[in-house]
């Protein structure tokens, strides 16, 4: 839209206050007056060119970026400053204060040319940037080396950092979190970031360092597989705590009855033996310390009847509650860790138990390094079995090298090369991104580990654990910042030879909590029909399911029933005299039959003779 | 041997491995159209898309296309192929306007014919005045150079000046209809024809075409020219097209397979609910697949009787399936063995 009289608008957090006449000096008036002082840092200004316009932004809300300002193709950030700033005799604020580094929001950003680095200051530059990783987050910041992964990878490692078990919270001991993972002995990785250390993110690490050897160990580690080592995992290598929280409260209904957390008397609807409350206290509740498994009842509950009690020839009816105790669910195990009792607002009574059972790593639990590098473990090996080095070091883990060449991961590769430097000089390493080049890092890696008397490419040669011979290959060898991921075998494991069964189609039910079965799906279903196993296919959709006998009317074809009392099968239609088969079909079929009947819809079957 | 070896056993549930067969290859092609390189392009469906369009039936496919190759006595000679594709491609009036002038108020109109498309095409103004006052008696002609005056004779209402006038603009001057864009091409010296449009009926009544040389990836118009052995031909030759293109290829079997399931009607049917799977015999395997009520309710309308021969509808009732181990059956009883005595 032409503007009538050719002034700049301006705006101030997006109200048109005023129009001047030239737009761009007004909005550098505003900026030195921000650097002096004279006008608070947190306004931000941009003069829009496109639109003739000055936006001015005092509000909350925006997201904004320090940067080093330049002046005459000179950074205000001088070699003077920056020895004070080493001595430690000013601080980032002081900087800020000093109109030396000023917060720039994106508006604002549209406006400057900054720098990345002090060298490519031209003459037209006006700002420098404080560091190249400053464009990333905390997030990004506490991956490492992230320049020299695929670029499509970084999404996938602070993927697996979420899901990382660590410290979840200083107050772990007094909180109720529904799940919780506790890492036991966390360290602080070999190499981080200056962001990581600026954060203190190691004071609640989330990892520990694996010694990683490059290498197969015959297949069990395909596929992304990873072996590990026992002896390690005996000395608390990946061990964690999970922490699970189970409640109840004392519900109310309507007439004045009420939940009673008790242990259930003899009297009660379900009552389970004496045996199965044994563990509960007094009070009805498991007590602290107390070792349970599945099945195990820990908060007793006697609930009021479901229907309200006929009245009997005796008066009111008796006390019939019954039993509405919390059971540990199936498949899992381990200690009573805390309890509590509160009331809501309502002043119903609540109860809170925590269980915490130890997570030991075992075959099929997740483990991932910073750099998208995830697996299960495939096999945990005892230590006499795995590869050494002369010096007797064992690798915690054992990576196949099939991982690395076409995901592009070259970071992890160049954590085991800094680590492993960082191991020999007593130093952690610095892996900020974008701060070297790789060529740099490997010298100076090389180097380190050159004067340690180790091989400058980080390969060392192993012997073989089993038969003591040397492998003939040097192996890529160093320790790697490792996460345990929550993904658990023990939380998941399920296996079903018996069970419950659904109501409506009596076929096994579904899914971990209901100990239920793995479905057979359509196209394994086609698999075994494209093999022509029919036997195998009945099997699996008649025996191992809801096969049922149902006695069929060779008259009218419709299903009737067996009399226990005559002792014969019945037809309501024909009566008696007619003559009834029993044959084995689906349940789930027997359904589907009666549902066709109530819309009016009779499938009468015909049987052959024989 | 190698018959013996490719014979199937009895009872293998072919449909099933066919099914698995092309699942497993279509699942690795792209949803794209493949475009063939070159100046003049000529777009062609291919990979996935295609092999939908072949098995659901379509009436028309995307981009229809002939193929025509000639006599090695023409194909030989460029200038006598390009003689042919003068034939063949539609030409319509509007292809050969420059621009165009009406007065439909006046009931006049001005084509202002393109010299070099008359030319490319062999076609005078001459013919083209002619043409249209043949089919449009009712308007009077004359030209000047390469425009071409229209005036309606009688006094017309607009809306009918107007649709006169598309409709001259839309006559076809020569050509094949249908056949929107012929290209050239040649392969080992000898040159032939790729079309985009396909008129199999049109093209085989030009001369000097002969009907062994011409082929469209129509399959309806196969099946309508040529009966219903050929457009089963076509079928298998287009899916095993779309299989080639995609530098894999499948057991010609399972082609064969679909396509004779698809013609055994003598129609083209389609696989899927309007088509196969909703003829099929038994009514729990309809009904397993899609529209449950609609055929639950006719089946009890129509009294039908399930003879439960198939694979779907035993699973459901939970008998053994009658393919594979489960097809073959004991013709005479233990039972009944016992009451025979040997023969000494």
């Amino acid at each position: 839209m032409a503007k009538e009289n050719n002034l700049c608008t301006v705006f101030f957090d997006g109200k048109h206050i005023a129009d001047v006449k030239d737009g761009k000096a007004f909005a550098e008036e505003i900026r030195k007056s921000r650097r002096k002082g004279l006008i608070s840092g947190e306004v931000n200004v941009a003069y829009i060119k496109r639109l003739n316009e000055v936006h001015v932004n005092a509000d909350k809300g925006r997201v904004r970026k320090p940067y080093i300002i330049v002046e005459g193709g000179k950074s205000k950030f001088d070699a003077e400053l920056r020895e004070k700033l080493k001595k430690k005799e000013i601080d980032f604020n002081y900087l800020v204060r000093r109109g030396i580094i000023e917060y720039l929001d994106v508006e604002e950003e549209e406006n400057i040319l900054a720098a990345m680095k002090e060298e490519e200051i031209t003459g037209q530059s006006t700002h420098l940037e404080v560091h190249p990783a400053i464009m990333f987050g905390l997030t990004a910041n506490s991956s490492i080396f992230p320049e020299f992964n695929s670029v499509g990878k970084h999404p996938l490692a602070w993927q697996l950092m979420k899901q990382a078990q660590g410290l979840p919270a200083m107050n772990f001991q007094s909180r109720f979190n529904a799940r919780s993972y506790l890492l036991h002995y966390p360290q602080r990785p070999l190499i981080d970031s200056a962001t990581y250390r600026a954060a203190n993110l190691a004071m609640h690490a989330n990892g520990q360092n694996f010694i990683v050897a490059v290498s197969t160990y015959l297949g069990y580690n395909m596929s992304d597989a990873v072996v590990i080592n026992k002896a390690a995992v005996d000395r608390g290598l990946g061990r964690s705590t999970f922490f699970k929280t189970y409640s109840d409260e004392e519900r109310r209904y309507p007439g004045g009855q009420q939940d009673k957390f008790v242990i259930p008397n003899p009297s009660v609807d379900g009552y389970e033996g004496e045996q199965a409350y044994s563990k509960l206290g007094e009070d009805g509740i498991v007590e602290e310390e107390m070792e349970v498994n599945d099945g195990d009842i820990i908060i007793g509950k006697a609930s009021p009847p479901r229907f309200l009690e006929e009245q009997t020839a005796f008066g009111a009816g008796i006390d019939r509650s019954r039993d509405n105790s919390t059971k540990l669910k199936s498949g899992e195990s381990g200690t009573v860790d805390n309890v509590m009792i509160t009331e809501t607002s309502g002043a119903t009574k609540i109860v809170k138990v925590v269980i915490r059972s130890n997570m030991i790593p075992e075959l099929g639990d997740k483990v991932g390094s910073r750099h998208a590098q995830k697996g299960v473990i495939g096999a945990v090996i005892p230590q006499e079995d795995m590869p050494f080095t002369k010096d007797g070091i064992v690798p915690d883990l054992l990576l196949s090298p099939m991982g690395l060449p076409n995901r592009m991961t070259f970071g992890h590769i160049l954590e085991m090369l800094g680590a492993k430097a960082s191991v020999v000089k007593g130093v952690i390493q610095d892996g900020t991104p974008f701060s070297k080049r790789g060529t740099e890092l490997i010298n100076y890696y090389g180097d380190v580990l050159e004067a340690a008397g180790f091989d400058r490419n980080g390969n060392d040669v192993l012997y073989d654990g089993k038969t003591g011979k040397r492998f003939a290959a040097s192996v890529f060898m160093g320790p790697v910042y490792y996460y345990r991921l929550y993904q658990m075998t023990k939380l998941k494991l399920q296996v079903r030879s018996r069970g419950p069964v659904q109501i409506l189609t009596r076929q096994p039910t579904e899914g971990k909590p209901r100990s239920g079965g793995i479905r057979l799906e359509e196209m394994a279903r086609d698999a075994l029909v494209g093999h022509g196993a029919s036997l195998v296919l009945k099997d699996r959709m008649l025996e191992q399911s809801d096969k049922d006998t149902v006695w069929i009317c060779r008259i009218c074809g419709d299903m009737g029933y067996f009399d226990h009392i005559k002792n014969m099968p019945i037809c309501p239609t024909c009566g008696p005299g007619s003559k009834l088969e029993s044959v084995e079909i689906s349940y789930a079929f027997k359904v589907l039959l009666d549902e066709l009947k109530s819309m009016h819809m009779l499938a009468r079957i015909k049987l052959k003779n024989d | 041997m190698e018959t013996k070896r490719n014979e199937i056993s009895y009872g293998e549930p072919v449909g099933v491995v066919t099914a698995q067969s092309i699942g497993e290859r279509s699942t690795q092609m792209v949803l794209r159209t493949f475009h063939s390189a070159g100046i003049v392009s000529q777009v062609v469906t291919a990979g996935l898309p295609r092999l939908i369009e072949i098995l659901d039936a379509r009436k028309k496919p995307k981009h229809p296309t002939m193929t025509i190759t000639f006599d090695k006595k023409i194909a030989s000679n460029y200038e006598d192929v390009k003689e042919m594709k003068k034939r063949i491609e539609e030409v319509r009036v509007s292809s050969l306007l420059e621009s165009f002038e009406e007065n439909l108020k006046a009931g006049t109109m001005v084509l202002n014919l393109d010299k070099e498309a008359l030319a490319l095409r062999s076609i005078t103004v001459r013919r083209v005045m002619d043409m249209i006052s043949q089919r449009f008696p009712d308007v009077e002609l004359s030209n000047e150079g390469n425009s071409v005056s229209v005036r309606s004779k009688k006094k017309k209402e607009i809306r009918a000046v107007r649709t006169a006038f598309v409709n001259i603009r839309a006559e076809m001057i020569s050509g094949v209809e249908g056949i929107e864009k012929v290209v050239v091409n040649s392969e080992g010296g000898l040159f032939y024809i790729s079309t985009n449009g396909s008129n199999l009926k049109g093209v085989l009544e030009v001369n000097e075409i002969n009907p062994e040389n011409v082929y469209t990836n129509d399959m309806f118009e196969i099946l309508n020219v040529f009966g219903v052995e050929a457009a089963r031909a076509a079928i298998v030759n287009e899916m095993m097209q779309v299989f080639a293109i995609e530098d894999t290829k499948i057991n010609v079997k399972h082609a064969m397979l679909i396509a004779d399931a698809m013609t055994q009607k003598g129609v083209i049917k389609s696989i899927g609910r309007h088509g196969l799977a909703g003829d099929k015999e038994s009514v729990f395997a309809r009904a397993a697949y899609e529209e449950t009520i609609k055929h639950f309710v006719n089946a009890a309308f129509f009294s039908e009787t399930d003879r439960l021969k198939g694979v779907a509808e035993n699973i459901i009732i939970g008998r053994q399936i009658t393919v594979g181990t489960g097809r073959v059956k004991l013709m005479i009883k233990n039972a009944d063995l016992e009451k025979v005595k040997p023969e000494d």
